[in-house]
């Protein structure tokens, strides 16, 4: 006769929190393993704020624009940009592991399934920690004023890191559905719809036609209307103002949940 | 080795050909190179549409007016990027080598390549003004007008199409010719290809002031809100063909040094 024993709820607690813990550190620890994986990733936030910010310098002119700099406007552009794609990246790399068989090495350990998509997450939200101070830095260099303070980054980083969330559950589900380069592209498409079809480039009451009706629905113009709620002028109805922040914070909390819901199913579908 | 003329010019239509067919029979290359410069243009109809009452802007209809000249560049531009890729892929796999032991013309081999993105950019361009014109948007140039940005567009990709062919020719390898590709991107984005430079400032202004690109795409702007003119002529083709000459210089002596090398 076998028996099966079956470990304690504190002990499987304790090896899901240790494998968060490990699977976390290996991504972080591949920012000095891997340098040229890390820099496209906080290039491509500066590269947009930048370029955004020279080239549509004068729209801060147009009637109705919440800020008098474009920076202030661009800034958080870029940062949710690499947090979006510095998200679904992540979906990268667990392409890579299935390929190369390391998934199947983690499958095989006794483990929560949950840790595998914590795990990597967790590193992920450092690193866009890490790629959100070094732009806000050089947003601020260049010219960026948070109107909103303390408060108004507090705002910016949330926005940033539910973003990433969004973007990770999104790209891990993709990754596990399909196991190949093939999920890739869905990931890099989808997420740049979302990110383009919202009041990425213009608030909502500057655009109009199509775009406007688009984005008005687009649960992203909600994120990127909390991640800027610090850097719009004092006068704006937006700066720091409950009615502009409730919104992102649903949007991240509903997004997040379906896409962590996804990649969790997925990865359960992946076992079978 | 010496080749009649005749020959040579046979070389290249059928390299043409070959790397002309090769584009069109894929659609993951072809489909990207259209669908992006559009959907920006789309983006920035409603995003810009009131941006051109802004001082510095030119008198226009619409943003689509104002940003047809930066679409049909962003196209081009990102579209020639795949014959060099092609032409690594070809010193990748050996098909290089293999033209390089016939008696193949060996300036075909660099032509024939670049043929086939030049007319993908004469085909992007056209296909651009054909889909922008049900939205109201016409080259007051008239047919010349039309005429010239679709000649731009062969000018364009076989300019970028050439100094993307240096990369190949240099490192052999497709990954290093997609990876130039960003450049490409910020220079775009560097010049006035989607605001006019009257409406910028600083330091970006004077990079926009420098970069070809802005003299190019504001040449095609003009051809179509004002209609003909002699600069807007010039800037639309003679700029374009000048770096062609340039790049294509380039390109040669860079066929050569890798011949030598061989």
């Amino acid at each position: 006769m076998t028996t099966t024993v079956q470990p304690s709820t504190d002990a499987l607690i304790s090896s899901t929190q240790r494998t968060i813990g490990i699977l976390a550190k290996r991504s972080i620890r591949n920012i000095r393993r891997l340098p040229s994986a890390f820099f496209p990733a906080l290039a491509m936030p500066i590269f947009n704020m930048i370029v955004f910010a020279g080239t549509f310098f004068a729209v801060t002119k147009i009637p109705g624009f919440p800020t008098d700099r474009s920076i202030n406007w661009y800034m958080p552009l870029g940062i949710m940009m690499g947090a979006a794609f510095g998200g679904v990246g992540l979906g990268f790399t667990a392409i890579r592991d299935i390929e190369t068989g390391f998934y199947d090495r983690l499958r095989m350990t006794p483990t929560s399934r949950l840790s595998l998509v914590l795990g990597p997450l967790t590193g992920t939200l450092v690193r866009i920690v890490m790629m959100t101070t070094i732009v806000i830095v050089l947003g601020v260099a260049l010219g960026a004023r948070f109107t909103g303070g303390v408060l108004g980054v507090l705002c910016l980083y949330i926005a940033a890191l539910g973003l990433a969330t969004i973007g990770a559950g999104w790209g891990l589900g993709l990754a596990f559905r399909f196991q190949d380069m093939r999920g890739a592209a869905v990931m890099q498409l989808s997420i740049f719809l979302v990110m383009f079809l919202s009041s990425a480039q213009v608030p909502l009451n500057v655009m109009t036609g199509w775009l406007h009706t688009v984005a008005r629905v687009n649960p992203a113009t909600n994120i990127l209307r909390l991640a800027r709620v610090g850097l719009v002028d004092v006068g704006n109805p937006d700066h720091l103002s409950w009615n502009a922040v409730w919104g992102g914070l649903v949007a991240i909390g509903v997004m997040a949940g379906l896409t962590l819901t996804f990649a969790v199913r997925s990865l359960h579908r992946l076992n079978d | 080795m010496r080749r009649r003329p005749a020959e040579t010019a046979r070389h290249l239509v059928a390299l043409s050909r070959r790397s002309t067919l090769a584009i069109f029979r894929q659609p993951a290359l072809v489909g990207p190179s259209l669908i992006f410069p559009l959907f920006f243009a789309a983006l920035g109809s409603s995003a810009f549409s009131r941006a051109i009452s802004l001082p510095g802007f030119p008198q226009v209809d619409s943003y689509l007016q104002f940003t047809l000249a930066g679409t049909v560049t962003q196209g081009v531009l990102f579209g020639s990027v795949t014959g060099a890729a092609a032409l690594a892929t070809d010193i990748q796999d050996g098909f290089f080598d293999r033209l390089l032991a016939a008696p193949a013309s060996r300036t075909a081999i660099l032509f024939g390549r670049l043929a086939g993105s030049s007319l993908f950019g004469a085909m992007q361009a056209l296909v651009f003004l054909l889909v922008l014109l049900p939205f109201g948007v016409v080259v007051q140039a008239g047919l010349l007008g039309y005429v010239s940005i679709v000649v731009a567009g062969f000018l364009t990709a076989f300019a970028v199409g050439a100094l993307m062919s240096v990369v190949a020719l240099k490192t052999g390898s497709a990954e290093a010719v997609q990876g130039t590709f960003p450049v490409l991107f910020i220079l775009l984005f560097l010049s006035s290809a989607f605001f006019p430079r009257e409406t910028m400032s600083g330091v970006y202004r004077r990079i926009a002031d420098a970069n070809p690109i802005s003299y190019m795409v504001e040449g095609q702007r003009w051809l179509t809100i004002d209609g003909v003119s002699l600069t807007a002529m010039l800037q639309t083709l003679a700029i374009p063909a000048g770096i062609a000459v340039l790049t294509t210089a380039l390109a040669l002596r860079q066929l050569s040094a890798r011949l030598r090398a061989r």
